[in-house]
């Protein structure tokens, strides 16, 4: 076949050029003997044949260009053909552009999304030869270094070019030109600046010279991030010398890093970098070694750059030699022999460090594959509905097609024609859908990331060859899906049949395979809607769940220093006051402060055991709270007594239990006077059980209430700090706020840092579950919708076809009622075809997101009907258009027109 | 510039014709078609060899002529060109085309001799 004939000469350049030499060498020499026998002189005779032919090579190249000119042309002239057929029928075209563009903007969105989440690396030189390095102890996910530990790695390894360290992220109370403001702090060390390729905007980076562990002189430098700088400084140039001032503490500004430099981070880009050094003076140590130099805090984390040629498994061993020595040279001195054996414990873990760190990464990585998913399939559904209306349009050319193919058009010919038609329909698409992407993926990661973060993040959505790539597949996939049929169909035309007017065989043909494809079409609505609908109903129930306390009317506000203000600070005293006089409020029901809030996303836990035995305890849920917390929870005490105010660090250590602990772990005696240990604690040893309170989910609202201890914050000053005010107010909230900070200042201690309710925390916990949700229902919705358009394109093109037979129907007697009937029970019969086709698919697909419900199983009855109801009845509505068409058809017109 | 490029257009147009009608009679080699046209015309007609490779291998390509590697006359190898089917349906288009073409400039050229 000539398609076969080009594709080899395409292939076999360097063959076909031997060839026509050989060719053109032939009928030189004939030319010469020619000439000669003409008379010419045998000496001229080749220079003439040769100066015929004009200049070889470009004759050669010619000849050979042939093959690809005509590619081309007929490349060029299918498109044109294409386009103007596509311009001539506007509604169709507007139409399947939009599907497209729906279908491929939102792959394209989440595909964004995924690729700079979970795929994508750092943007930095080589990130593959990052390596991350840290130590952890079994069964704990983060892993960081003590200083002593780093320096030692430092100096010992042998598999890094550069090592550099980073401690972050803390948020801290910043003065920035006149502004105060919470912001990011980042403390870094060694080459972070030179290894990841950073460049200053402005001023210079931070070297290792600034960053001097063994100095005792603390180093007050500050580099500031380029968002940052733009929202405090305005992109002012003159920022440099500047002084900043971190809880109080005056830094001075020595550059600005160039937009786009993300740290080691995917989605927070750091707002203030300090070196290491300065970390302590922002905490209030004077002292800068013995901070730095705390053997068991594993506060650092570090990561270093492979020397060329090593791999991460060649790091992994050099390092894992080396560990055991590491761990003897900085264990800390005098410590129980339990701190001592939990210290050796520490695994060294190593890592490829080239796609950063990601709080998000986690959480997201699920919902948004299974969402990849739905999306995908409702591009599927897009090319099928686009197909099927391809088909019907293409019956309707028929006639045309038949001439060509009697006037000579080669059948491969008009198939190439089809394909360049459907590819330039799906360009299109993907233009206007790339302009959809853009603006979804934005939005989604905005909605997502300001769910987590209290401080500005961005997920780097610029466009890399992943994404590009993937878009140009998605095109060229979503051409070749919805092209193939009309193509497919072309080739097996029989002229003569063609051109026959109203020929009924070939229809017949077409329409199984229309029918076929609209019976897909409602299949995968049933899936997908199914999908959406038991997110939806998990999602309801999960709202429905009482945790055990109360979740209305009750703020929340998070308290914290003002610089100073913890300063030789009598905390039982001041919290003491601090709540008498919130309580004392008008509109005021109750307040609290507690240390663990419900619905905060990172969960306490402890191994507990009972005092006196030996074991390694279990995992129970912990919460420090102060007097008056279970009051505004609305968790009763149910045994026993409350704690109080004299509960503080001179007496002794007591502790209270929910009542599900209790009846797990003292089953057959009053838990109360009971003693239990924190095991990991020494100083949290034989705590008394003073009392018993009624069970709640404080953390996870999908774990069913969690036995859980609480301890009493007072007794533990280290940690009185930063804690939650909870109020109870009896109207609405608004209205209390600015009475509550004015209180809460006027102590002159800590002020109001941020504000929101108890409802809303629970809200924001379930932010999985509602994301996938509306995002699932809106593209169950968008199915349904494509599902409808298809059926009702379909029924239209059907009535159009068989208008005569209809015609002929009523002229021999039929009620235009029966004829309505008739097409409205033809278009139920295919949607209740795709049910039946799709309801099995939708069971089965259920089942591999039975992981991600909550409280509905995967077959869920109810679910199912509901849908299915819903179907049909947009099944019906689609086909009442045409349907009134039919019976409004007026005999006499039809019949006519032959 | 323009001018030579349409010359160029009808002369490939009528090459074309040229080779396919030659080509009627049975399969040629290049040098063959270029003799024939030449000695048919009586020397009127000169084909261009810069134009008639490319030509051929055009025509190749859409599928009117076939090729096949053969020996000549004085035994060495050549390359064969011969007409397809396609090829006689596009001979018959093309000759009717000219036939109207010709006619149609006879029309003119004799009705301006009428005029004063």
């Amino acid at each position: 076949m000539a398609l076969v004939r080009k594709l080899r000469r395409f292939f076999r350049a360097s063959k076909m050029d031997a060839e026509i030499d050989e060719e053109l060498r032939f009928h030189i020499e004939m030319r010469e003997k020619a000439n000669v026998e003409a008379g010419m002189p045998p000496a001229e005779a080749p220079f003439d044949a040769r100066r015929r032919f004009g200049n070889t090579t470009a004759l050669r190249e010619r000849t050979r260009d042939m093959d690809a000119l005509v590619l081309i042309e007929a490349a060029i002239q299918d498109l044109r053909f294409g386009i103007r057929t596509l311009l001539k029928n506007r509604a169709f075209t507007g139409v399947a552009i939009l599907t497209l563009a729906l279908g491929i903007g939102a792959n394209t969105a989440i595909f964004s999304l995924l690729d700079s989440l979970i795929l994508r690396p750092l943007p930095v030189p080589h990130p593959e030869q990052l390596v991350r390095v840290g130590a952890h102890s079994p069964g704990d996910s983060f892993a960081g270094l003590s200083v002593p530990m780093y320096q030692e790695i430092e100096r010992t390894q042998k598999v890094f070019s550069q090592m550099f360290a980073w401690s972050g992220d803390v948020v801290l109370n910043v003065e920035a030109n006149a502004a105060v403001s919470r912001a990011d702090i980042w403390g870094v060390g060694g080459h972070f600046y030179s290894e990841l390729g950073a460049v200053p905007e402005v001023g210079r980076l931070l070297a290792p010279s600034d960053v001097n562990l063994k100095s005792s002189v603390p180093s007050q430098v500050a580099v500031l991030g380029d968002g940052f700088w733009k929202r405090h400084y305005g992109g002012a140039r003159d920022v440099i010398g500047k002084a900043i001032k971190i809880e109080g503490v005056p830094f001075t500004v020595i550059g600005v890093t160039r937009a786009g430099f993300r740290g080691m981070m995917a989605d927070l880009p750091p707002e203030i970098i300090i070196p290491i050094t300065g970390m302590p003076v922002i905490h209030g140590e004077s002292d800068v070694q013995q901070y730095l130099n705390r053997p068991s805090s594993l506060w650092l984390e570090a990561a270093g750059r492979l020397k060329p040629g090593v791999t991460v498994e060649q790091a992994r061993a050099q390092l894992a030699t080396l560990w055991p020595a590491i761990l003897q040279t900085t264990a800390p001195a005098g410590r129980t022999p339990l701190e001592r054996s939990n210290f050796f414990s520490l695994q060294l873990k190593v890592e490829s460090g080239e796609r950063g760190g990601s709080f998000v990464r986690a959480r997201f990585t699920k919902p948004l594959y299974i969402l990849f998913v739905i999306a995908s399939i409702v591009l599927l559904a897009a090319c099928l509905n686009i197909a099927s209306l391809l088909l019907a349009r293409g019956a309707s050319r028929k006639h045309e097609i038949g001439v060509r193919v009697a006037l000579g058009a080669s059948r491969i010919r008009l198939a190439q024609q089809m394909l360049t038609e459907s590819l330039a329909l799906s360009l299109a698409g993907t233009l206007v859908g790339l302009a959809f992407a853009y603006w979804g993926s934005r939005a989604l990661s905005a909605f997502i990331l300001h769910q987590i973060f209290i401080v500005p993040a961005e997920l780097n959505l610029s466009p890399d060859w992943r994404m590009v790539g993937f878009t140009v597949a998605a095109a060229i996939l979503t051409s070749l899906l919805f092209g193939w049929a009309p193509a497919w169909r072309a080739t097996r035309e029989h002229p003569a049949a063609a051109m026959q007017q109203g020929s009924r065989a070939v229809a017949r043909t077409t329409g199984i395979l229309g029918k076929g494809l609209i019976i897909a079409q409602v299949a995968l609505s049933l899936v997908l809607l199914t999908g959406a609908g038991l997110f939806i109903r998990s999602l309801e129930k999960l709202h429905a769940v009482k945790p055990g306390f109360q979740t209305h009317g009750i703020l929340q506000l998070n308290l914290v220093p003002k610089p100073g203000g913890y300063k030789n600070l009598a905390w039982v005293n001041y919290y003491r006051d601090l709540k008498e006089r919130v309580s004392n409020l008008p509109g005021i029901v109750s307040a609290s402060l507690t240390h663990n809030s419900p619905a905060q996303s990172l969960e306490w836990t402890e191994q507990v055991r009972i005092s006196g035995s030996d074991s390694k305890g279990n995992r129970t849920d912990m919460a420090m709270i102060m007097p008056g917390t279970f009051r505004t929870m609305g968790i009763d005490v149910l045994k026993g007594r409350n704690f109080n105010w004299q509960d503080d660090d001179r007496a002794p250590r007591v502790a209270i239990v929910s009542r599900n602990f209790a009846q797990r772990w003292f089953p057959n005696a009053s838990a109360i006077g009971q003693q239990l240990d924190i095991v990991t604690e020494p100083k949290w040893h034989n705590l008394r059980i003073v009392g018993i309170v009624s069970d709640a989910s404080l953390y996870d609202i999908r774990k069913h209430k969690q036995p859980t201890v609480y301890l009493p914050t007072t007794q533990y000053g280290d940690y009185m700090g930063y804690p939650e005010l909870l109020v109870q107010t009896s109207g609405a909230p608004a209205t209390v706020i600015s009475e509550l900070r004015q209180t809460i200042e006027s102590l002159g201690h800590e002020y109001v840092a941020s504000i929101t309710t108890i409802e809303h925390e629970v809200d924001r916990s379930l932010m999985q579950e509602r994301l996938t949700a509306m995002l699932s229902a809106f593209f169950g919705a968008l199915a349904l919708l494509l599902a409808a358009i298809g059926l009702y394109g379909l029924m239209a093109y059907n009535v159009t076809q068989r208008s005569r037979e209809i015609g002929i129907r009523m002229a021999l007697g039929a009620q235009r009622a029966s004829v309505q009937r008739m097409i409205l029970n033809q278009t139920l019969a295919l949607a209740l075809l795709g049910l039946a086709v799709g309801l099995p698919c939708a069971v089965a697909a259920s089942r591999l997101i039975a992981s991600l419900l909550y409280g509905v199983s995967a077959f869920d009855p109810p679910t199912l009907i509901a849908v299915s109801v819903m179907l049909l009845g947009v099944a019906a509505i689609a086909g009442f258009i045409p349907a009134w068409r039919a019976m409004h058809l007026d005999p006499a017109t039809v019949l006519r027109s032959e | 510039m323009g001018m030579r490029k349409r010359k160029n257009d009808i002369l490939q147009g009528t090459l074309a014709l040229l080779v396919l009608k030659t080509l009627e009679l049975g399969p040629m080699h290049g040098w063959g078609i270029t003799l024939h046209i030449q000695q048919i015309s009586n020397e009127v007609l000169r084909v261009e060899e810069g134009s008639l490779y490319p030509a051929l291998h055009r025509m190749e390509q859409e599928g009117w002529l076939a090729a096949e590697w053969g020996a000549s006359e004085n035994n060495r190898r050549a390359k064969y060109y011969r007409l397809t089917a396609r090829g006689r349906k596009q001979l018959a288009t093309e000759e009717q085309s000219w036939k109207r073409l010709t006619e149609a400039v006879s029309c003119v050229l004799s009705f301006a001799g009428h005029h004063a």
